[in-house]
C-alpha cells in the first residue's frame, strides 16, 4: 500500500460556532483525481483552501507525501509548523480559483513568469520559454501578450491554469473552475483539465457541479455534507447509484436541472 | 536639555490657558460662519440658472485651490485700504469662514447628490411642495454622510487657527511663540500648545461622533 | 482631452500674464515674487518626496502583523495629524535646537510639511493597499510568493492606480500648506508678498498675482495626476 499523497486526518475546522470541517479524514493517492460534489454552501470549497493553506485548521493533521504539513516533527511531538516549513511543503500545490484571480497588471505571459521568476528564482528566459510551452499546451500561444482585460472568461480561465502550471506543482486543486464561465466556455476549460487528468503526472482534486465531467474523469468521487464526506466510491457507482440518503436527495435535484 | 517642570508651571500654563478659550471662539465662530455661508453657496451652484451656477462654482474653486493664508492677509490688507476697520480676530475669523465655507458647500452638494433620484420622484408622486421634499426627505437622508465630513471640517479649522498668530491674533501658537522669544525657551511652550491641540482634535472627534451617532439614531432609526 | 486643453491654455495666458507684467507695472513687484516661488517650488518638491516615501512606509505599517511595527506608524499618523501643521515647524525649528540640533530653516520646512502631510497619505495607502481583492493575494500564495514579493509586485501595482487621486489633491493641499513656512524664515510667495505690499501697497494686485501663482500650481498637479491615472490603467477593466 503506497503512501497516501494527501492525507486528511480529523480535520476540524470552525468559524465561531459554526463547524465546517468536522474530523475529516481522507486519503488521496498519488497520481488520482478526486472530485467533491455536494451541496452550495456546505464547505467544500473549504476542504481545498484548507489545503492549500488559505485558511488555518482548529484541529487535526494534514499530510502530504506522509509528512505533516500544518504541523512538524519536533524531536518525537509535534508542534505547529514554522512559516518556512509550510512554504516549502507549499510549493508542491498549485490552485485553480473560481475567479482566475489573474494579475490585471501583468500580460498573459507577465502572469505565467511571475511565480517562477520571484519564487522559484527561475532565469527570465527559461521562465518565458517554460511560460510559452504551456500557454501554447492550453491554446493560447497567441494571446501571450494580451492582458486579462482583453480576454474573455474561458481564456482568463486557461491562462490561470497554465500560471499554476509554470511552478510544477505535483498536487492540482480546482475550486469550481467552470462556474464563473457563460457556458459555451466551460468546454474549453473542462478539455484542459482532461488532458492533465489523462496525464496522471499530477494528484488532483477537483470541486464541480459538472456531474457529466467528474464522472468522465474522477477516479473517485465523493459527497460531501454536514462537514463531512458521507459517501464515497468511483464515479459509476457514486453518481449512477448513491447509497446515502442525502446523496440521493441531492444528486436527483441536480440531475433535474440538467 | 531637560524639561523644566518648575516653567512650565508658572510661565507655561498661565499663559497658555487664558488664550485657549479665543482659539475655541475663532474655531466655533469661523465654524458657523463657513456653515451658512456654504449652505448660500451650495444653493447659488446648483441653481438652475447657469449664469449663476457656473460663476459660484468657479468662485468656491478659486477660493479652495489657494492658501487660506494668502486669502487672510489679503482680508487683513485690503479691508482697512477700502475703510473697513476690523479687530484681527474677527478678520481671522471672516477669512476662515469664507476658506471654509467653500469646502462646506461641496460638502451640502455631495451629501445632496447623494440621495438617491428615486427619492425625489417619489416625493414629486406624492406632490409634495419643495419645502416639504427638502424637509422631511431629502435633507434627513443626506445627512449621515454630511456630519462626519463637516466634523472633519471643523477639527481642521482648529488647526488652522495657528495661521491667526500671522495676523498678529493672540491665540495659543502666538502665545506660545512670545514665550519662547522672551525667555529663549520653546520647548516647553511649543509642546504644551502642540498637546493642548491635540486635546482640542480628540474632544472635538469624540463630539463629532456623537452628532453622527444621533443623527443615525433620531432621523434614520 | 478637455483637460489638457484647459491645462495648456492656463499655461499659455500664464505666460503670456507674465510677458505683459514684464512690461508693465507689475515689474515692480513680479521679481520678488518669482523668487518667492522659487523657494515655494523647492520646498514642494522636497516636501513631496518626503510626504510620498512616508506615506507608503507608515501606510504599510499600519497594516503589518508585528505589532511594534503598526504601533509605531499609529503614533507617528496620530501625532502628526492631530497636531498643527505650524506646531511641528516650530517644533523642528525652535525647540530641536534646544535638544542640540539645529536644522536649517529649509530643512526645517521640508521635515515638517512632509512629515505632516506624509501622516494624511498614510491613510490613503492604507485605504488602497486594502481595497486590492482578497482573490490577488490568494492567487499569490497559491504560487507560493513570499510575502514581501507578493507585496512589491502584486499589491502595490494594485493600489498605486487607487492612490492617485486622493494623492494628486493631496499634494495640491500641501504646495497651498507650503505658504506658511515663512514661520520658520524662509522667504516663499507669500512671504513675499506680504514685504511687497509693505513696499509698494499695491494690495489687489500683489494678492491677486500670488493666488493666481497657486492657482497655476494647482492646475498643474491636477493635469500631471490626471495623465498619470489614465496611463496607469490602461489595461485595467475595472470589474469583471
Amino acid at each position: 500500500m503506497t503512501e497516501p499523497k494527501i492525507k486528511f486526518d480529523q480535520v476540524t475546522k470552525r468559524y465561531g460556532p459554526l463547524t465546517v470541517l468536522d474530523a475529516l479524514s481522507l486519503d488521496i493517492a498519488p497520481g488520482e483525481l478526486v472530485t467533491i460534489i455536494g451541496p452550495s454552501g456546505s464547505g467544500k470549497t473549504t476542504v481545498l483552501r484548507v489545503l492549500m493553506t488559505l485558511e488555518t485548521i482548529e484541529e487535526g493533521t494534514i499530510y502530504i507525501d506522509g509528512e505533516p504539513f500544518n504541523m512538524m516533527r519536533s524531536g518525537d511531538r509535534l508542534v505547529p509548523a514554522s512559516k518556512a516549513h509550510i512554504r516549502r511543503i507549499r510549493a508542491k500545490i498549485g490552485m485553480v480559483f473560481q475567479s482566475f484571480n489573474l494579475f490585471p497588471h501583468m500580460t498573459a505571459l507577465g502572469n505565467c513568469i511571475e511565480a517562477p521568476i520571484h519564487s522559484l528564482g527561475l532565469a527570465k528566459r527559461d521562465a518565458v520559454k517554460r511560460a510559452e510551452e504551456l500557454l501554447d499546451m492550453v491554446g493560447l500561444a497567441d494571446k501571450r501578450d494580451h492582458y486579462p482585460s482583453q480576454l474573455s472568461g474561458g481564456q482568463q480561465q486557461r491562462v490561470a491554469i497554465a500560471r499554476t502550471l509554470a511552478m510544477q506543482p505535483e498536487i492540482l486543486l480546482f475550486d469550481e473552475p467552470t462556474s464563473a464561465l457563460d457556458p459555451e466556455m466551460v468546454g474549453e476549460v473542462l478539455q484542459v483539465i482532461r488532458q492533465l487528468a489523462a496525464a496522471h503526472s499530477y494528484t488532483m482534486l477537483l470541486v464541480t457541479h459538472q456531474m457529466g465531467f467528474a464522472r468522465e474523469v474522477s477516479d473517485r468521487v465523493c459527497f460531501f455534507d454536514g462537514g463531512k464526506f458521507l459517501e464515497e466510491g468511483p464515479p459509476q457507482e457514486l453518481l449512477g447509484a448513491p447509497k446515502n440518503e442525502r446523496a440521493k436527495q441531492f444528486l436527483s435535484k441536480v440531475l433535474e436541472a440538467t | 536639555m531637560d524639561w523644566d517642570w518648575q516653567f512650565t508651571f508658572d510661565v507655561v500654563l498661565p499663559r497658555l490657558l487664558p488664550v485657549v478659550p479665543i482659539t475655541i471662539q475663532a474655531t466655533v465662530l469661523s465654524f458657523l460662519l463657513a456653515l451658512a455661508l456654504g449652505l448660500g453657496l451650495m444653493l447659488l451652484r446648483t441653481s438652475s440658472s447657469r449664469l449663476v451656477s457656473i460663476p459660484a462654482g468657479e468662485v468656491i474653486e478659486f477660493i479652495r485651490g489657494t492658501p487660506l493664508l494668502v486669502q487672510l492677509f489679503f482680508l487683513f490688507f485690503l479691508l482697512p485700504e477700502v475703510g473697513i476697520v476690523l479687530p484681527p480676530l474677527t478678520t481671522g475669523i471672516l477669512g476662515l469662514g469664507i476658506y471654509n465655507s467653500a469646502l462646506c458647500a461641496e460638502v451640502f452638494r455631495a451629501g445632496i447628490l447623494a440621495v438617491p433620484a428615486g427619492q425625489w420622484e417619489a416625493a414629486k408622486a406624492l406632490n409634495l411642495s419643495a419645502y416639504r421634499t427638502y424637509r422631511d426627505i431629502i435633507i434627513p437622508q443626506s445627512l449621515p454622510p454630511i456630519v462626519p465630513a463637516l466634523g472633519n471640517y471643523l477639527i481642521g479649522i482648529f488647526k488652522e487657527t495657528p495661521l491667526l498668530s500671522f495676523l498678529a491674533v493672540a491665540e495659543l501658537m502666538h502665545a506660545s511663540k512670545l514665550i519662547g522669544s522672551e525667555y529663549y525657551r520653546f520647548t516647553e511652550a511649543v509642546t504644551i500648545a502642540g498637546a493642548f491641540f491635540l486635546i482640542m482634535s480628540l474632544v472635538a472627534a469624540g463630539l463629532v461622533r456623537l452628532a453622527e451617532f444621533y443623527v443615525r439614531k433620531r432621523i434614520l432609526h | 482631452m478637455n483637460a489638457r486643453v484647459v491645462a495648456i491654455a492656463a499655461l499659455a495666458a500664464f505666460l503670456f500674464g507674465l510677458v505683459v507684467a514684464t512690461f508693465s507695472e507689475t515689474r515692480v513687484f513680479l521679481p520678488a515674487l518669482l523668487q518667492g516661488a522659487l523657494v515655494t517650488i523647492q520646498v514642494a518638491v522636497f516636501s513631496f518626496l518626503l510626504m510620498m516615501a512616508s506615506a507608503f512606509v507608515a501606510g504599510a505599517g499600519k497594516l503589518s502583523a508585528i505589532g511594534p511595527v503598526r504601533w509605531i506608524a499609529i503614533g507617528y499618523i496620530e501625532i502628526f495629524r492631530g497636531t498643527s501643521l505650524l506646531v511641528q515647524l516650530f517644533w523642528f525649528y525652535f525647540v530641536m535646537p534646544e535638544f542640540g540640533v539645529t536644522l536649517p530653516a529649509m530643512v526645517a520646512g521640508v521635515l515638517g510639511v512632509g512629515l505632516n502631510f506624509g501622516a494624511y497619505g498614510a491613510e490613503i495607502v492604507r485605504g488602497a493597499i486594502t481595497a486590492v481583492p482578497r482573490g490577488q493575494l490568494e492567487a499569490a500564495t497559491a504560487l507560493n510568493m513570499a510575502p514581501f514579493k507578493r507585496l512589491v509586485r502584486i499589491v502595490i501595482p494594485q493600489a498605486a492606480i487607487v492612490m492617485i487621486p486622493p494623492m494628486g489633491n493631496l499634494t495640491i493641499e500641501m504646495v497651498k500648506a507650503t505658504s506658511v513656512v515663512s514661520a520658520v524664515t524662509l522667504v516663499d510667495i507669500t512671504y513675499a508678498s506680504v514685504q511687497q505690499n509693505q513696499i509698494h501697497y499695491r494690495t489687489i494686485e500683489i494678492f491677486m498675482v500670488t493666488l493666481a501663482l497657486y492657482y497655476c500650481f494647482s492646475q498643474l498637479i491636477r493635469f500631471s495626476m490626471g495623465m498619470l491615472e489614465e496611463r496607469a490603467s490602461r489595461h485595467l477593466a475595472r470589474g469583471h
